[in-house]
């Protein structure tokens, strides 16, 4: 209990600094016009152009607005009572979550291993670096995240294309016969995986690149100490690289989480029906559906809060779990 | 416990913001419902032109026009046709005819703002269900009373039927341009060469699907996005086959539905070609498109049951000499309610006048122009496809044979031409893609599938947050 005393103490008196520091100040012009420019107008747009939209949607979320009328009606918490018993929503619901849980693990582990490829995990005598050709491996990885994510999807929805396409074309080139025809897009134990492939494939390349340069921060003389000990190149990705460049990694997380949550614009062009038995419908398509073809805009709002929540809550677990395997609390510091 | 006994640094205070502001516009679905002030004036207290037969809608002289128009297969000249006839004939007017491919996003905005257009064309995947704005639509009634271009009652110059899709609870303010007959689509070329008959029952599909596995080749097959196109078909067999009994189950939605005698005996016919193997595999990974040219380019597969827009839709892709044909759909057996010949046609690119729009009258007037004979008969020769209005297609079909056969099927079901609504009305097509694509891929039996339509129907029955149409 002691210690709260002492930070309780700690915080008023704190208090009482700064608002005498405060006082003493003389407002000049320049520190005026400075909090005018660089405070005032950057928090009034963040408040009407961010802030006050999400508002508003949360409040249609407590009606039953159609979104072609100016009517609606309040109607509390109606909507979200109907979401929990929404099958299709439900689905959707599990879905996001299984593609925010698989997806910025997966990218990460991948981008970690390419980046470390590049970079430290060369030849194992002489300076520090990465393998050779690294800087054409790293323009190639990387090329993907150039093409927009729309380009990405339809391309490879030809690839995945059952008679036409070049993936099925290759397997059937080398003989698996019975691959001719089979819809990878259009199979419930195919489709989830088939389209997580090309997330990561079309991402991938940008966090490496991110990594990459988290990695070149590191001093040069921290990865030759640990090659004298004797550490492998996994051993020196999991106990030196991954803990030096833990913070990259987990803004890097929140990132990819994100994206798996939304994946909005690679369903679009790959499963614009939600997929076999909608095992790849996400909520952004549920959303859409339900705004703009149903004309259900209260409802979708509820929808869109609901996913904001998710998103809330998947931060704050990369963040707790950052925190509990030892990384240090960044706010605290 | 231990509370940290540090201050909070305004360093560390800048940096917690900037992660929370960097995650919360991630969720941008959030922000993307925007509404409006309301503002309900408009469309009543509208000025009014002087009323006369050349101008029965009493258009102000000298005001323009806002159109828009959907651009998909049927493109936007058309439009643009009607657009300037009608400027020449009202005095000083101008019809602006704009083009557009999301409806229900491009216009939401100005729905809830009160200012929408004076006529749109809600068509396309991204139209706006009827079903939302239809209490703010001017009733069209009188369009179809006025006389045309020409001199001649509008009503007059109509296929019989064609204004019941528009109609709600009495209220006619859809109207649906294009007409469209459905039917199971063959290459006569193909047929004649190898001596087939077109098949009239569910067990002559079966004996053609044998012959085509003898010939390599396959007997239907289908694009993810178009799964649905076989419950097109499958309804309309069912109907034929039990009759207006089971049109008006579907069409409430009935809970017992799917599981009419006449429905089922459809999907056991349908389920025995699964089955046997005789659709093409892979559609449920497959592009609708690339699908349908493997049809009409490839002949990998026989028939396709689709609207009368597939001749214009795959013109490109097309077998030179293919002699596009469509045949009714098929009936289970010889006991049907209705004959083999019946159609199910129905018009569809749905022309709607917002009661609040600017110019009411003018939005009419555009109406008027599009029914009259000129830009019928234009609309049919650029898009091999006819409009409501009859006798604009030649015998020759401007060369179509699709289109020629459209014409004759209608001719040969006579009074038996029938059409549904409620897969569109209620928006249920995206739930029910995911059951067909599963069925047809042979992931589902007849028990499961029925089962599955009919959650989805009952799911719109119990919804009390949306409203029903009750058909008679």
């Amino acid at each position: 209990m002691t210690t709260v005393e002492t930070a309780n103490v700690g915080v008023s008196k704190q208090k009482t600094l700064t608002s005498k520091a405060w006082r003493r100040r003389n407002l000049t012009k320049d520190k005026v016009s400075f909090f005018l420019v660089f405070l005032i107008l950057p928090v009034a747009c963040y408040l009407t152009f961010v802030v006050s939209p999400f508002l508003q949607a949360a409040y249609y979320s407590l009606t039953n607005w159609s979104g072609f009328s100016p009517e609606m009606k309040f109607i509390a918490l109606d909507n979200y009572q109907k979401l929990f018993n929404d099958a299709i929503f439900l689905t959707s619901l599990k879905n996001s979550v299984i593609f925010a849980a698989i997806l910025p693990i997966v990218t990460m582990a991948l981008a970690l291993v390419f980046a470390s490829l590049i970079t430290v995990g060369g030849p194992s005598h002489g300076n520090i670096k990465g393998l050779r050709y690294s800087s054409f491996y790293r323009v190639v990885s990387f090329f993907p995240y150039v093409i927009p994510a729309i380009v990405i999807g339809l391309i490879w929805a030809q690839v995945y294309d059952p008679s036409a396409g070049l993936f099925n074309g290759f397997l059937s080139g080398i003989g698996l016969d019975r691959f001719a025809n089979f819809a990878w897009l259009g199979n419930v134990a195919t489709a989830r995986p088939a389209v997580m492939f090309v997330v990561v494939w079309g991402l991938v390349g940008f966090y490496m690149v991110l990594f990459i340069a988290a990695i070149k921060g590191v001093p040069g003389e921290i990865f030759e100490a640990a090659r004298i000990d004797g550490a492998g190149r996994f051993r020196t990705i999991v106990s030196i690289t991954l803990p030096l460049i833990r913070e990259n990694v987990q803004t890097s997380m929140i990132y990819m989480g994100i994206v798996a949550l939304d994946l909005y614009v690679y369903m679009a062009a790959l499963e614009p029906g939600g997929g076999p038995a909608n095992s790849t419908l996400v909520i952004s398509q549920q959303l859409f559906t339900t705004a703009f073809t149903r004309g259900q805009f209260g409802y979708a709002c509820a929808m869109g809060v609901l996913l904001a929540a998710i998103t809330l809550v998947y931060a704050g677990l990369v963040f707790g779990i950052n925190r509990l395997t030892g990384g240090r609390n960044e706010v605290g510091e | 416990m231990s509370f940290t006994d540090k201050p909070l640094h305004r360093r560390a205070f800048l940096r917690g913001g900037l992660a929370a502001a960097a995650i919360i516009p991630a969720s941008s679905f959030l922000a993307s419902c925007a509404g409006a002030a309301s503002d309900t004036s408009g469309g009543d207290s509208a000025p009014q032109g002087e009323v006369s037969d050349t101008n029965p809608f009493g258009m102000v002289a000298g005001s323009s026009v806002e159109a828009i128009i959907f651009k998909g297969g049927y493109g936007i000249e058309y439009a643009e046709f009607a657009g300037k006839q009608a400027e020449s004939k009202q005095a000083e007017s101008t019809f602006s005819v704009q083009p557009a491919t999301n409806i229900a996003q491009t216009l939401q905005p100005r729905f809830v703002g009160g200012n929408p257009p004076d006529v749109i064309d809600n068509s396309g995947a991204g139209l706006i269900s009827i079903n939302t704005i239809r209490d703010q639509l001017a009733d069209c009634t009188d369009v179809i009373d006025a006389k045309n271009y020409e001199g001649v009652v509008i009503r007059d110059t109509l296929y019989p039927g064609v204004t019941d899709p528009g109609t709600f609870d009495g209220k006619f303010v859809q109207l649906n341009y294009v007409l469209t007959v459905y039917a199971l689509w063959y290459s006569a070329a193909l047929f004649e060469k190898e001596g087939w008959e077109v098949p009239k029952t569910y067990d002559e599909l079966m004996d053609l699907g044998k012959k085509a596995k003898a010939k390599d080749k396959y007997l239907f097959g289908w694009g993810k996005e178009a799964a649905t196109y076989y419950q097109t078909m499958a309804i309309a067999s069912a109907i034929k086959q039990g009759g207006d009994e089971m049109r008006l189950a579907l069409e409430n939605l009935k809970p017992d539905a799917w599981s009419m005698p006449a429905m089922q005996a459809v999907f056991e016919g349908l389920a025995k070609i699964v089955k046997a193997g005789y659709i093409k595999p892979g559609g449920a990974g497959t592009q609708f498109t690339a699908a349908q040219a493997q049809w009409s380019n490839a002949e990998d597969f026989l028939m396709y049951p689709s609207g009368g827009w597939i001749e214009n839709e795959m013109k490109d892709q097309t077998k030179d000499d293919f002699q596009m044909t469509g045949a009714p759909e098929p009936t289970v057996d010889s006991s049907s309610a209705m004959p083999w010949e019946a159609m199910h046609s129905t018009a569809g690119e749905g022309y709607i006048i917002p009661s609040q729009g600017k110019n009411v009258a003018g939005g009419k007037e555009f109406m008027r122009a599009m029914l009259s004979k000129e830009a019928a008969v234009n609309f049919a020769k650029t898009n091999f496809a006819s409009t409501i209005v009859k006798d604009t297609v030649p015998a020759d079909g401007f060369g179509s044979t699709a289109l020629v056969s459209q014409v004759t099927l209608l001719e040969a079901a006579g009074e038996n031409v029938f059409s549904w609504q409620f897969v569109d009305l209620y928006g249920t097509n995206t739930d029910m893609l995911v059951v067909w694509n599963t069925f047809l891929q042979g992931g589902s039996d007849v028990a499961k599938l029925t089962k599955d339509l009919q959650a989805i129907t009952d799911r719109v029955a119990n919804d009390d947050a949306i409203k029903k149409v009750e058909i008679k």
